[in-house]
Formats: C-alpha cells, sequence, structure tokens
C-alpha cells in the first residue's frame, strides 16, 4: 500500500480555503464526504475520529507536513484526502514550522497493516524538500497527482 | 529433479494478492509433497519509524501494534482453513520486525527452496520503487522465488 494506490483526483483540494488548523480538517473531511456521498452522520462521525486524535497530540510532523489520521468504519478502504493551502497554517508541528500540505488519512478499524504503510508511504514521499516546496506550488490536482506520478 | 521443492515457504502481508499466494502455495505443496510454511511478519520497524517521524504517539503504537497482532492471526489462521480445505498440512509463523530482513532470515534457517509470494507493485514513481516489503524479498531471497499474479481460476477452486 502506498500514496499512489489511494490518490484519486477528486480527493485532492487546491487550493484549500480554511485559514486554521480545525477549518482544514473539516474542509478534508467535507470533501471526501461530497465525493463519496457521505451522509452529514458520517460526516461528523469522521470529523470526530479526526479530532480524538488529533487530542491525543498534533498530527502536524514538520516540514510544513501534517498528517490527521484515525480509523474509521465509514470508509471501506484505506482513504487519502489531500489538501494544499496557500495560507500557512498552525497546526503545532515540533519545528514550530507552518504547515501548507495536509494528508487526511482514514481505515477501517480492520486494516491496520495498509493503514500504517500507507502512512509510512506518505513519510517516505515527504523527505525531499525540493517534493515538498513543488506540492506547495502545484496549481491544481492534477499538477499533485503528476508530482506523485514523476 | 523429479521433486524440485521440498520446503516452500509464503509470504502473507493480508493483500489479497498475498492471499491468492496462499492458494498457490496450498496447491503446489500438495502437489510436491513439500512442507508448508506461511509467514506474516507484525511490521514493527514501520511502526517505530512513525513515531520516529511523529505522525504515532506512543499510545497509538501501542493500539497499532495490537491491531497488527490482530491482523496477523486473522490471515494466517485463512491460511490454515485454505490448507485444511485441501488437506495440506501448514506451519504458520508470526514474526515481528523488518519483513524482509527477518523473512531472508526464515528462508536459510529452513533451508527454504522457494519462496511464494502475491504481486510485486507496479513501478508507477520512482520515489516509492523498491520500497515494497515483497519487491525487496524477491531480490534478496536466497532461494528461488515464484511471483503469483492475480488469478481468478484458483479463487473459484478454492470457493468451490
Amino acid at each position: 500500500m502506498n500514496v499512489l494506490d489511494v490518490l484519486e483526483k477528486d480527493l485532492v483540494k487546491v487550493p484549500l480555503k480554511s485559514s486554521d488548523k480545525r477549518g482544514v480538517i473539516v474542509e478534508l473531511v467535507r470533501t471526501l464526504t461530497d465525493a463519496r456521498g457521505y451522509s452529514e452522520e458520517q460526516f461528523e462521525e469522521i470529523l470526530d475520529a479526526i479530532l480524538a486524535r488529533e487530542s491525543l497530540g498534533s498530527t502536524g510532523i514538520g516540514g510544513g507536513i501534517a498528517i490527521p489520521h484515525a480509523k474509521s468504519d465509514v470508509v471501506s478502504k484505506v482513504t487519502m484526502v489531500l489538501g494544499i493551502s496557500r495560507l500557512p497554517i498552525d497546526f503545532g508541528s515540533p519545528d514550530d514550522e507552518m504547515s501548507r500540505i495536509f494528508f487526511l488519512v482514514l481505515a477501517p478499524s480492520q486494516q491496520a497493516s495498509a493503514h500504517v504503510e500507507l502512512l509510512a508511504s506518505i513519510a517516505r514521499s515527504c523527505t525531499s524538500k525540493i517534493f515538498r516546496r513543488l506540492l506547495e506550488q502545484a496549481r491544481d490536482s492534477e499538477e499533485v497527482i503528476h508530482l506523485f506520478m514523476e | 529433479m523429479a521433486v524440485p521443492f521440498k520446503q516452500i515457504v509464503v509470504y502473507v502481508d493480508g493483500s489479497e494478492s498475498s492471499l491468492t499466494a496462499i492458494m498457490y502455495a496450498i496447491n503446489l505443496a500438495k502437489e510436491h509433497d513439500a512442507n508448508l510454511c506461511a509467514v506474516y511478519v507484525v511490521n514493527t520497524k514501520a511502526l517505530s519509524d512513525l513515531v520516529k517521524a511523529g505522525i504515532f504517539v506512543a499510545v497509538e503504537r501501542d493500539e497499532y501494534q495490537r491491531d497488527l497482532v490482530l491482523d496477523a492471526d486473522r490471515y494466517l489462521n485463512h491460511a490454515q482453513r485454505l490448507a485444511q480445505q485441501k488437506a495440506v498440512e501448514i506451519e504458520t509463523v508470526k514474526l515481528e520486525g523488518a519483513a524482509h530482513v527477518l523473512v531472508k532470515q526464515l528462508l536459510k534457517e529452513r533451508e527454504a527452496d522457494l519462496l511464494v509470494l502475491g504481486g510485486i507493485t507496479d513501478i508507477r514513481s520512482r520515489r516509492e520503487e523498491l520500497a515494497s516489503e515483497t519487491d525487496r524479498m524477491l531480490r534478496t531471497a536466497p532461494c528461488p522465488v515464484l511471483v503469483v499474479k492475480d488469478d481468478d481460476d484458483i479463487w473459484f477452486e478454492f470457493e468451490a
């Protein structure tokens, strides 16, 4: 399981419109909900799961990246929403750097292996500073997908 | 060589292709009257890497480690059920650590003469090239490797 296995055009949002941490999370969850036709109850369930995980410690990992994630049986398979913000967002990252690239990851409770593999794949993909800069500057979802395919 | 394979190891990671690999390995073991071992590696290295990267907090790592062990048990039990269907003896082994390193070690210890793997990943991006555990096993195994491609027929055979 890697980023390319789950990267889908309708689950990429460029640019994000929110200007704070909670707003970004809500916008990412809304992107998923709209793309998959989930109900408002399912939207709330996903949002609660993400916020509950976030309450344990920020998922801002530094380098301008944040990876909010949670288990949720609303999704039937491991799912990722990728958002890029033009505005720097304070996600509480350990390096105090503001975040612009956001990977929201959800996995059904019985797919722990795939969930862990995808998170590791995201971390590997974003180790390059040049790649992160290119992602931040991507104009639209097609350009984001093209960058990952290179 | 009349009977080339006597010690077959199949790597199970929960993916659909690894389930196909189990079925192939069971049929091969029956055909060759070989010993069959299914191995699942709980990827604790990935968990530690996620903590180091700041993606997981410690309590989360512990929770996921329990989940991964449950995953391992579920898939190894499934391998046993499939083997029973064909009246084939299967040994299941659950390990914890870096998958390709531990599988290579197991192959040496068991003097395995065949490793059966599910499909290796398509190369779609140079960033992900060689990152997959099955790709690494293919390249580092000390014995012949059979890479099983998706095949509906074998699923029908086992469902029948």
